[in-house]
């Protein structure tokens, strides 16, 4: 019930910060100059890194062209990691045996980062597009597994015990305990798999990508243009909420009893 | 053990030219350069031989993978001398104030458009079978600057080939294992592919007519500071130079460690033709060279090529003018002092 | 909880199963000719280059020292985003207004790629520590403060009630409701920091091409030696593997403590 006006002090004050940080910026590096021109680039040069990027494009595109094409890589490694990921957290989350057998291979692939599958990436598969979502892949599908693991893991036993002298069966047991005990933790899970695709998006696209935000971030670090480096950012950022909203219009739908 | 005892005797050897000289003490710079390439060899001679201490100073070096991370850098003052390529001190003289003070080497021929062995020998017959083709290189680099002359060179446009930009050690992984067959590279990568995966040279910048230098550079607030400290770099960096062509075979060992400390294990054979095809510049020649009594100066003129390319490339708005960053104001401070002009031009 | 805990012998048997496993398709792979050795060099040959590694410097140092100075700067980065970054995930978590004014900005900045900064880690910082360590934290920090934030809030509201009946202030709430009821979370959550933060450390290394197992393995591509970048993999692997390792004691010796 207080739902709408909470959404509309939430964009409030949320708009209010944005602006405070805009004056702030324009301070900093226009009219005080605390901030030299050289380590951090004003408004007006972001406008302007901006407007070529629109207008006559940087880095081989468009701001468009590069937006849309880096939204297709995410979703191909936010899609290949989620259908790996998930069902395999919750499976080592359930089954102890799963997990024994499973971890020591997951625990040594884990913690290398995405731009050291790069070489391999390479010469696996290439310059395509597949050689980049397997890069993303290996960032994305860490936080999809643990956190799944963790949200079966949470479930109280008594829920589990309740379930199993009711007699339910095993797909009664995964539909109606594990996957709504396990789901907000899982959501955790993917709100951060989402979120390590678009950060391992640079370094997918250093493989050899013609277009692209992580190509247009690369390629502006090269020509040492912090403008364009902070028109690129932002333009990940926006990109990077937008699928996030999506993510939780779709957890508020999933679980409707969690409403707060 | 036998080099510990000879930097030992040099060492004493310069206490006692101090103690003649009237105890000087020795001075910090702060060199920046990049691992592994022909052009820094001279800062790692200049350590065995002593030369540092001898000319009054005590070098802090800091080493960059590439020349973007060190001009980077250089905004952050964590440098005030160094050497790096030409593309990058286009770059830094456009957007902090870097200035080109001398030439490391005209890399003309260290930088080139190669092909897997499979392939090498129909593009060598035929350049124009290349259109079409995908060439992967490293944007915005010397590499990148040399494939563009070649390709002008064969009558080509940018928009007949497919160019996708990625770091050397990529390129060279995506040649290896036959996902490119056109790739940009510089020395000693060039001689890395060639040696291990049998690629050849297609055309290097020199084949296309292009001269690409090394830049020797200063920050400008440090150069303005302490001219005298960067008369001494220079001096040390020239006769480092000279000593290493006198010296091929003592030099060549130096190389060896040198490169690698910086991971590059290449035949004695490709170090060689490093020395081979890499002209460099005693201070006479850097005069020259840099010389604007007739109009623009040689180094104005490749220089502003590059800015060209920079330009056309979408990376700087405007070429830089020469005459803003270029300068011989600091080689001619080695000239003008007897001292400082011998010590450049010794070769022991 | 789930199925039953297995019996140290069951535990350890799978587990090397899982090893003997993942090692043993590597093997056959290679051995197989399918895959050249660059593509894929046999466990055997990368052993013999990981062993060499450590005996004789490549780059400067052995990968022993390399993997030291990475730690250093790992330590020092996460370290950072943990002290900072729970804190700030349990005060959001309780006080709406924080929650207000800085999740608009966390939710920007945490899509941008830790490398994204190396170009301002290096305007900023130049040679200095302070470069690495920014990059490791921009990648360890958010999901310190999204698991923080998360399990506070789904802290059940009648513990909360609970305390505040009994006049427990704010304070008292963050430390002894909001924190013990969101440490499964906090925990899951600094498993994945660490490995971000881990991973975020080649792109640190890219700025100083001096020492670290980044840089070694950078070289070792250069050097079209494959062996050598999966020998960086594996101390990576190990070194991830052993913090992991000791995040999860931490979390059974909770887990046994709270329970």
């Amino acid at each position: 019930m207080r739902e709408g006006s909470d959404r509309g002090i939430r964009i409030a004050v949320g708009a209010a910060t944005l602006a405070a940080l805009a004056a702030l910026w324009t301070a900093a590096t226009t009219l005080e100059q605390w901030i030299a021109p050289v380590y951090f680039p004003t408004p007006q040069e972001v406008g302007n890194a901006l407007r070529q990027i629109v207008l006559q494009g940087y880095a081989d595109g468009r701001l468009h062209e590069h937006f849309l094409q880096s939204c297709k890589l995410v979703l191909y490694g936010f899609a290949a990691a989620v259908s790996v990921g998930v069902p395999l957290g919750m499976l080592m989350g359930w089954s102890r045996r799963a997990e024994a057998l499973v971890n020591p291979a997951f625990l040594l692939l884990r913690p290398i980062p995405p731009l050291a599958w790069i070489p391999l990436a390479i010469v696996w598969l290439g310059l395509g597009d597949a050689a980049k979502v397997l890069v993303i892949w290996f960032a994305a599908f860490v936080p999809a597994v643990i956190n799944s693991y963790a949200g079966v893991r949470s479930i109280e036993p008594y829920l589990i015990e309740a379930a199993r002298s009711l007699g339910a069966t095993r797909g009664m047991m995964v539909r109606e305990v594990l996957i709504p005990g396990a789901l907000p933790l899982v959501f955790t899970g993917l709100r951060l798999s989402l979120q390590a695709c678009w950060t391992t998006l640079i370094a997918g696209e250093l493989i050899g990508a013609i277009t692209g935000l992580g190509h247009l971030l690369y390629q502006a670090g090269l020509d040492l243009y912090p403008a364009m480096i902070v028109v690129g950012m932002v333009a990940v950022a926006l990109a990077g909420g937008l699928m996030t909203a999506l993510l939780a219009w779709a957890e508020k739908r999933s679980m409707p009893w969690r409403t707060s | 053990m036998h080099a510990r005892l000879r930097s030992i005797a040099v060492g004493i050897a310069i206490a006692a030219a101090g103690i003649g000289a009237g105890a000087q003490q020795l001075t910090e710079i702060k060199v920046s350069f990049q691992p592994a390439v022909y052009w820094a060899l001279p800062f790692y001679v200049a350590t065995e031989k002593g030369f540092w201490a001898e000319a009054g100073l005590k070098p802090v070096f800091s080493t960059f993978p590439a020349g973007v991370p060190q001009i980077a850098a250089s905004a952050s003052k964590s440098w005030d001398v160094g050497g790096t390529g030409s593309v990058p001190a286009v770059l830094g003289a456009a957007r902090y104030s870097l200035l080109t003070i001398g030439i490391t080497n005209d890399e003309s021929v260290g930088n080139a458009l190669l092909a897997t062995g499979a392939k090498a020998d129909g593009f060598l017959k035929n350049p124009q079978s290349i259109k079409g083709q995908t060439i992967v290189l490293t944007a915005n680099s010397t590499g990148d600057y040399s494939v563009q002359s070649c390709l002008a060179k064969w009558g080509l446009k940018k928009t007949d080939v497919t160019i996708k930009s990625m770091g050397q050690a990529e390129i060279m992984s995506a040649m290896s294992s036959n996902n490119a067959d056109l790739g940009g590279l510089w020395a000693p990568n060039i001689y890395t592919v060639e040696e291990k995966i049998g690629a050849k040279v297609i055309c290097s910048g020199k084949d296309a007519g292009a001269i690409v230098p090394g830049a020797i550079v200063v920050r400008a607030d440090y150069a303005k500071e302490q001219p005298q400290n960067v008369a001494k770099f220079l001096a040390v960096y020239l006769r480092a130079l000279k000593w290493m062509n006198g010296h091929r075979n003592e030099a060549i060992a130096m190389m060896k460690k040198f490169y690698e400390i910086g991971g590059v294990t290449i035949s004695e054979a490709s170090m060689r033709k490093e020395f081979d095809t890499r002209p460099v510049f005693d201070l006479a020649a850097q005069l020259k060279i840099m010389n604007r009594a007739g109009g623009n100066s040689e180094v104005d003129k490749w220089m502003t090529q590059i800015g060209g390319f920079m330009k056309g490339a979408g990376t700087l708005p405007e070429v830089p003018a020469a005459s803003r960053y270029i300068t011989d104001e600091y080689m001619t401070l080695v000239d003008k002092d007897p001292k400082l002009k011998a010590f450049a031009n010794r070769a022991d | 909880m789930t199925q039953a805990v297995l019996s140290r012998r069951e535990f350890f048997r799978l587990t090397a199963a899982g090893f003997l496993g993942f090692f043993g398709v590597w093997a056959v792979l290679a051995a197989s000719g399918l895959v050249q050795t660059l593509f894929l060099p046999s466990p055997l040959e990368v052993a013999g280059k990981f062993f060499e590694l450590t005996q004789k410097p490549f780059v400067g140092y052995t990968l022993q020292q390399h993997l030291l100075s990475s730690f250093g700067r790992f330590a020092m980065g996460f370290g950072l985003a943990v002290v900072i970054g729970i804190p700030l995930g349990l005060l959001m978590g309780w006080f709406r207004w924080l929650d207000r004014i800085v999740t608009p900005l966390f939710d920007a900045l945490r899509f941008v790629a830790p490398i994204a900064w190396v170009p301002f880690a290096a305007l900023w910082f130049g040679t200095g520590i302070g470069g690495p360590v920014l990059i490791i934290f921009s990648g360890a920090f958010p999901p310190c403060v999204i698991n923080a934030y998360r399990g506070a809030r789904y802290v059940e509201v009648r513990y909360i009630e609970a305390a505040q009946t009994l006049g427990a202030g704010h304070w008292r709430i963050i430390t002894e409701v909001l924190l013990p009821g969101s440490i499964p979370s906090i925990v899951a959550g600094l498993r994945v920091s660490a490995g971000l933060g881990w991973q975020s450390l080649i792109g640190a290394e890219l700025i100083v091409a001096s020492s670290g197992i980044g840089y070694l393995m950078v070289k070792g591509q250069s050097n079209l030696s494959t062996s050598t970048v999966m020998s960086g993999m594996i101390a990576i692997g190990i070194v991830g593997f052993a913090i992991d390792l000791l995040l999860r004691a931490l979390e059974a010796r909770i887990e046994r403590r709270g329970g």
